[in-house]
């Protein structure tokens, strides 16, 4: 059952690919795609209604077995943790697609590679085996690297190369830490439920969950290691941006969930402080870079590191509501981002800029772009945490739960919630209010086709926001087991320091 | 001694795929000599057939309950038929490659299939050799017939320049072997034969004394020479750049996997005494050409220099399955090289189509290239990001492998080392890819422009096209599928009989130090 959100966009994509250039006209390569990725987004949902939210393993499970000399198994399986990401990466696949321009070049390269990308997700989040994750993370390097140095911006060589090499070091960091957490427990095979990591020394686990962290904090990106996302970002167009920001920013703190507090419950609590510091000045320093930024795309890639800031804090504090807070915050985030990457695409094809100094008053009814200010105002807001949207649900859960343990920084992440909304009010003020200039502002109709996405989202959005329930009940149970299997070895872990 | 006993100890039936190459190999020159040019024709197929069957009868003889032959002097144990096959296949895809480029470049074809099929019997004799002359003779036989092929487009002054470098280099590094191991001979107490030679140093005391460890340093100087391992990898770009593409592919692939092959029975057996020292130098040998090969490959400007450093880059990741030394490792370099053998000559084959197409090899050139020849440039770009690791492809399994295998060794520094310098060599292989996929048609370099149709229907393109498929889809597909090759590497190594003296013994050793290893 799993394997289909796998192999069926695999599988297309490379019939897609090489079928012949009679049989499939580029605008027909768009829409078999499209319906593609809805059968996908389908069977996902379908695996969503039969999925037992009372059950904290794993669910659906599959297993083949591959190479035994290397402990690699075709082994899969879902649970709470990864069922929402499931969910986000089929429907962003699908959007992604949807809001492709219908002119794209190159679209027999184009389509297949998202495909290919959104298979390859699916496969990581359902690995349950360390070596099967890992090839499924390496899948993406280059299908990416791909879609932004292709159909990029102007700077998107440079830009793609730089999201290459961090990602293979990444992916490198990554490697390392697995090969290490399978030999020094001695086990012979990479399945994780197989792997006793209580057998390792406590200094030498440190070393790998800092191994993983610096990993998986490349790809969330934590502040030190960000440096490739704003370019990555901006110079990606608007459906390859979305898929890198809803769904591969995802796979960082799903695997340092998964991995890092899932696998290293002891040595979790000890680095756990450092975590939550670090998630608090992520959190600010991208909304204080935000608020510099003059252009709209680069303060919404911004915002992003922001928001990641807040799921390091949540797992650090691991407690029950905290987890189900960066779950929530995870899947809010994919939201968000997606429809402000969206829309920012639709105002930059439309206005011709995406700079805060051209554009000006796009919320006049007859001639500027009303409904899409509307929307941007309503994604902004639900960005920086408004009530009654999806964001704040999240943020709040978060937040909620990291007080009890980490109060300073939770403030910290509090006060960049507070910056979020003043660079988004910066953004909205700029674009959306103010007078039309009269010679430029003689912009095109803005299609049905390219609203959809942005409503299918913003529905969404506003859904969750008032009935949250939709949004916590599936990570409850599996987040409240991973909490119990890490506090009753907090407390001896403290007994334990004093004599070290 | 009676004549049955006499063919007994000769077990002449080991060395019939190498009768089988020799056949085959004097059938080419014969016909060539009495039809001439006309039978170019056809006499690379015949050449390919025979190297097939030989390959077949390796096959057949897959587990043989006897394999020492020779008196002593070969042994057709499964390691030695594992690299007899990757040299015998390496050099069949080569004739696939080769029969158009030797055509165009006005030379006679049977007499260069001559001269390859001379370097195959010599790499696959030793590749089994278990004695001193017989290693050194098999050794220059596969010198000897590289050095001319290397210089056989005699027109070219690159090529001659080639010859020449590779000659003077390469017969000085077989002199300095052939010093190393008649020290050897001496040290022994006159032994020639391999397990007789470490009895007899060990009979001597010789044990770790100076000149064990002297003729310890000029052996792996020959044996650096053959893998192009730094600091004796100076001849490789150069030949590289200057030798005709298809010798490049069998040098690459068929004399690099017999110098492994050559490296792996010397070392074990002969030396096991200073086995912590020849490791030791391996290491050195591993890092300096991980870091050397990946750093210089970045800087370069032509194809064929790019993949020269590449191989070297290569070598220093096999050799962390030598350093190694367990069963695993092992295997994993055989795994390696197999997959090696795919990857490489369908890069190799791509760069041949395209010099054949347009002249050159300078990777500008290749810019904007998928719209003109996309097998072309999908062919090439599976078998850079296979070199480069990338999964799904069969070169991510052959490193994950030896990474594994280097691991669980407890070579962290080394392993770490090679995932560090895999980065670097991403950001080369893909820098090709860039040429050829993300750039526009109006980036479109002069060549690609004027790019000929594409046309497999003129004289010798259709085996290029059979050796590019079947390469490729052998690239895409052995790491997926990739069970019955490991199974393979796995069993050549644990039913070699002289492996698993080394390995049970390097297995204790690590069994020792895991408790140091817990307390850190």
């Amino acid at each position: 059952m799993l394997s289909f959100l796998i192999w069926i966009p695999i599988i297309s994509a490379v019939i897609i690919g090489f079928l012949p250039h009679k049989l499939l006209s580029p605008s027909r390569i768009r829409l078999v795609s499209l319906t593609i990725a809805a059968i996908v987004l389908g069977w996902n949902l379908l695996i969503l209604v039969k999925f037992d939210p009372s059950n904290s393993g794993m669910q659906f499970q599959e297993y083949l077995p591959w190479n035994e000399t290397l402990g690699l198994s075709y082994q899969l399986g879902v649970d709470g943790l990864s069922i929402l990401m499931l969910v986000l990466n089929s429907l962003l696949t699908w959007i992604a697609i949807y809001s492709s321009n219908k002119e794209t070049e190159r679209p027999r390269l184009f389509y297949p590679l998202i495909l290919f990308v959104s298979g390859g997700v699916a496969g990581a989040f359902l690995a349950e085996n360390l070596l099967l994750f890992f090839l499924f993370y390496e899948l993406e390097l280059i299908p990416f690297y791909l879609l932004i140095s292709i159909w990029g911006g102007e700077k998107r060589t440079y830009a793609g190369i730089k999201f290459l090499i961090y990602t293979a070091v990444s992916g490198a960091l990554i490697l390392a830490s697995f090969l290490g957490m399978v030999f020094l427990s001695g086990g012979t095979s990479f399945a994780w439920d197989s792997l006793s990591i209580q057998n390792i020394a406590p200094a030498l686990q440190l070393l790998l969950l800092g191994g993983i962290i610096l990993g998986f904090g490349i790809k969330i990106p934590l502040v030190p290691f960000h440096t490739w996302l704003p370019d990555a970002y901006v110079e990606a167009s608007a459906p390859i941006a979305i898929l890198l920001g809803g769904v591969l920013a995802k796979l960082g703190t799903y695997g340092l969930l998964r991995f890092g507090m899932g696998m290293f419950p002891q040595a979790w609590n000890v680095v756990a402080p450092t975590l939550a510091l670090w998630g608090a000045i992520s959190a600010i320093y991208g909304a204080v870079i935000a608020i510099a930024q003059k252009d709209i795309k680069r303060m919404v890639a911004y915002s992003s590191i922001g928001h990641m800031g807040y799921i390091l804090l949540a797992s650090a504090s691991s407690t029950a509501l905290a987890l189900v807070g960066a779950v929530a915050q995870m899947f809010s985030h994919g939201l968000i981002l997606a429809i402000l990457f969206h829309l920012v695409g639709v105002v930059e094809v439309k206005v011709g800029t995406r700079e805060l100094e051209k554009l000006n008053g796009l919320m006049s009814p007859i001639r500027g772009l009303p409904f899409i200010s509307a929307l941007l105002v309503l994604s902004g807001m639900a960005s920086a945490g408004i009530p009654g949207l999806t964001g704040f649900i999240a943020e709040f859960i978060v937040f909620q739960g990291s007080f009890s343990v980490f109060p300073i920084p939770t403030l910290l992440c509090i006060v960049s919630s507070g910056l979020t909304a003043v660079y988004f009010v910066i953004l909205l003020n700029r674009t959306c209010f103010g007078k039309l200039d009269n010679n430029l502002a003689y912009y095109p109709k803005v299609l049905w086709s390219e609203k959809v996405p942005a409503l299918v989202l913003a529905a969404l959005i506003i859904f969750l926001g008032v009935q949250p329930t939709w949004l916590v009940r599936w990570s409850e149970t599996t987040t409240t087991a991973m909490v119990a299997a890490i506090t009753p070895i907090e407390k001896t872990i403290v007994a334990q320091i004093p004599h070290n | 001694m009676d004549f049955s006993n006499l063919t007994s100890q000769l077990n002449a039936g080991t060395i019939l795929p190498e009768g089988i190459v020799i056949v085959t190999l004097l059938g080419v020159l014969i016909v060539d000599l009495i039809l001439g040019r006309s039978s170019s024709r056809w006499i690379g197929y015949v050449a390919i057939a025979g190297l097939v069957a030989a390959v077949g009868a390796l096959y057949l003889q897959w587990d043989a309950t006897n394999p020492i032959s020779f008196t002593g002097s070969f042994i057709g144990d499964d390691l030695s038929i594992v690299f007899r096959g990757i040299i015998a296949l390496s050099a069949a895809v080569t004739i696939l490659m080769s029969i158009r480029y030797i055509e165009q470049s006005g030379t006679a074809l049977a007499e260069f299939i001559a001269i390859l099929l001379t370097a195959t019997v010599g790499g696959m004799f030793l590749s089994g050799a278990s004695e001193l002359v017989m290693i050194f003779i098999s050794l220059e036989t596969l010198s000897i017939s590289s050095y001319l092929l290397t210089g056989y487009t005699k027109r070219d002054p690159r090529s001659n320049e080639a010859a020449l470098k590779y000659l003077l280099i390469g017969a000085s590094s077989t002199a300095i072997f052939l010093y190393g191991v008649s020290l050897l001979y001496g040290l022994s107490g006159g032994q020639t034969e391999l397990g007789a030679i470490s009895n007899g140093i060990a009979a001597a005391n010789g044990g770790q004394s100076l000149g064990l460890v002297i003729a310890l340093i000029f052996v792996i100087a020959g044996i650096g020479f053959k893998i192009s391992a730094a600091p004796f990898h100076q001849w490789t770009p150069d030949v590289y750049e200057g030798a005709p593409t298809p010798v490049i592919a069998f040098l690459s692939v068929g004399s690099k996997a017999a110098g492994f092959a050559l490296a792996i029975r010397l070392l074990t057996t002969v030396f096991p005494l200073v086995a912590e020292e020849w490791r030791f130098i391996f290491t050195a040998l591993a890092v300096l050409s991980m870091v050397l090969g990946n750093i210089v490959a970045l800087a370069q400007t032509s194809m064929k220099r790019m993949l020269a450093y590449s191989s070297i880059a290569q070598a220093g990741f096999v050799m962390i399955g030598m350093i190694a030394g367990t069963e695993a490792g092992y295997a994993s370099m055989v795994f390696y090289l197999m997959v090696y053998l795919f990857m490489n000559l369908c890069g190799f084959t791509c760069v041949i189509l395209f010099s054949l197409r347009t002249g050159t090899d300078q990777i500008a050139e290749y810019s904007g290239l998928y719209q003109k020849d996309p097998l072309l440039t999908l062919g090439l770009s599976i078998s850079l990001l296979s070199l480069g690791g990338i999964p799904p492809l069969a070169g991510f399994f052959g490193k994950i492998y030896l990474f594994w295998a280097g691991w669980q060794a407890g070579l962290y520094w080394l392993v770490l080392l090679g995932l560090v310098t895999s980065v670097v060599s991403i950001y080369y292989y893909i820098r090709v890819v860039k040429m050829m996929v993300v750039k526009e048609p109006q980036e479109m370099s002069e060549v690609v422009k004027n790019y000929p149709a594409v046309q497999w229907n003129l004289p010798g393109f259709r085996p290029l096209q059979v050796g590019l498929i079947v390469t490729l889809i052998a690239t895409s597909i052995a790491g997926i599928l990739s069970n019955p090759l490991f199974t393979l590497a796995n069993n050549s190594i644990s039913n070699t009989a002289m492996l698993q003296a080394t390995a049970v013994e390097k297995n204790q050793v690590s069994i020792i130090s895991t408790p140091e290893l817990e307390e850190l």
